[in-house]
């Protein structure tokens, strides 16, 4: 009877979904390490983006509810540091280049235009400048 | 360097949501609606689980979260005893995104009264699968195909 059930062509179909969705999910959080992790290849930032020493560059998006927030913490954090943002969906060619993915995704860049630092998402943002200031 | 400044997250909208309700949702619907599924192989009836669900869906996305009952429990019964959210999101994307689910299980309600269950539950399993999607990963296609037409309608706009 168990084991009617279990094969039944509908459990097994069921089965085969959630496999598929738990895969997608590992195979997304791996892609999200990686992209989180130092990434040697990232390109420089144009110099027109940056405010001659280091600078924190914000991808937002139009519907990002978090990214005043971010910015605000930011210029709390370091007053000398500039906040320049960039919507990711009109500057679709830089989002693609710093493999934005969610907003907002916030790159500290130094005088030259190297990627420092790169941080996801308000928590990351609010880990980094408490273990900065400390 | 002006033209890359955008003021455009500073743009007044709807209040931003806990990212974690909609999730919750979504968590419900999938179940459910596999639950359903399967239940089905065994005996008749399960499918309502499509229009009860097409009906939780639509109030949510017609007339706010406090009417969705998966998005009320959420907030009333789950996110008091959850420790604040990392961050806020836009209800506008997610929205959209059940309101796409909606004329889904809409569409599948119709095929089982008409007789044509496969239909029904392939309508209804691709519900499943991109509400599980989004619960399980947070890429939600409804969302994105929503994005999609915010930045044309940008275009447009420019243009």
């Amino acid at each position: 009877m168990l084991l009617a059930i279990l094969f039944h062509p509908r459990v097994l179909m069921v089965l085969v979904l959630l496999f598929g969705l738990a895969l997608a999910t590992r195979v997304w959080r791996q892609r999200s390490a990686a992209i989180v992790a130092e990434r040697p290849d990232h390109p420089q930032l144009p110099a027109s983006l940056l405010a001659g020493g280091s600078t924190w560059v914000m991808f937002t998006t139009p519907y990002c509810a978090s990214c005043g927030q971010v910015a605000e913490i930011l210029g709390q954090a370091d007053p000398t540091t500039p906040v320049v943002r960039i919507d990711a969906t009109e500057r679709t060619d830089l989002a693609h280049a710093f493999s934005v993915r969610s907003a907002p995704t916030v790159l500290l860049a130094d005088a030259a235009g190297v990627v420092r630092e790169r941080l996801v998402g308000v928590a990351a943002v609010r880990r980094h400048i408490s273990a900065t200031a400390a | 360097m002006s033209t890359t400044q955008s003021e455009t997250s500073t743009r007044t909208g709807p209040k931003p949501i806990d990212p974690r309700g909609p999730r919750f949702n979504q968590a419900v619907l999938t179940a459910a609606l596999l639950i359903g599924f399967i239940a089905d192989g065994f005996g008749d009836g399960a499918w309502v689980v499509a229009p009860v669900f097409a009906i939780a869906l639509f109030l949510g996305a017609a007339f706010g979260p406090q009417y969705g009952p998966f998005l009320r429990l959420f907030a009333k019964v789950i996110r008091p005893r959850l420790g604040p959210p990392d961050e806020l999101e836009d209800p506008r994307p997610p929205r959209f995104a059940a309101t796409v689910g909606v004329i889904f299980l809409g569409a599948a309600t119709l095929a089982f009264l008409a007789d044509a269950a496969a239909l029904g539950w392939t309508l209804s399993l691709i519900v499943a699968a991109l509400a599980g999607l989004a619960a399980t990963t947070g890429i939600c296609v409804g969302c994105e195909i929503y994005l999609m037409f915010a930045r044309r309608r940008g275009v447009q706009m420019v243009a």
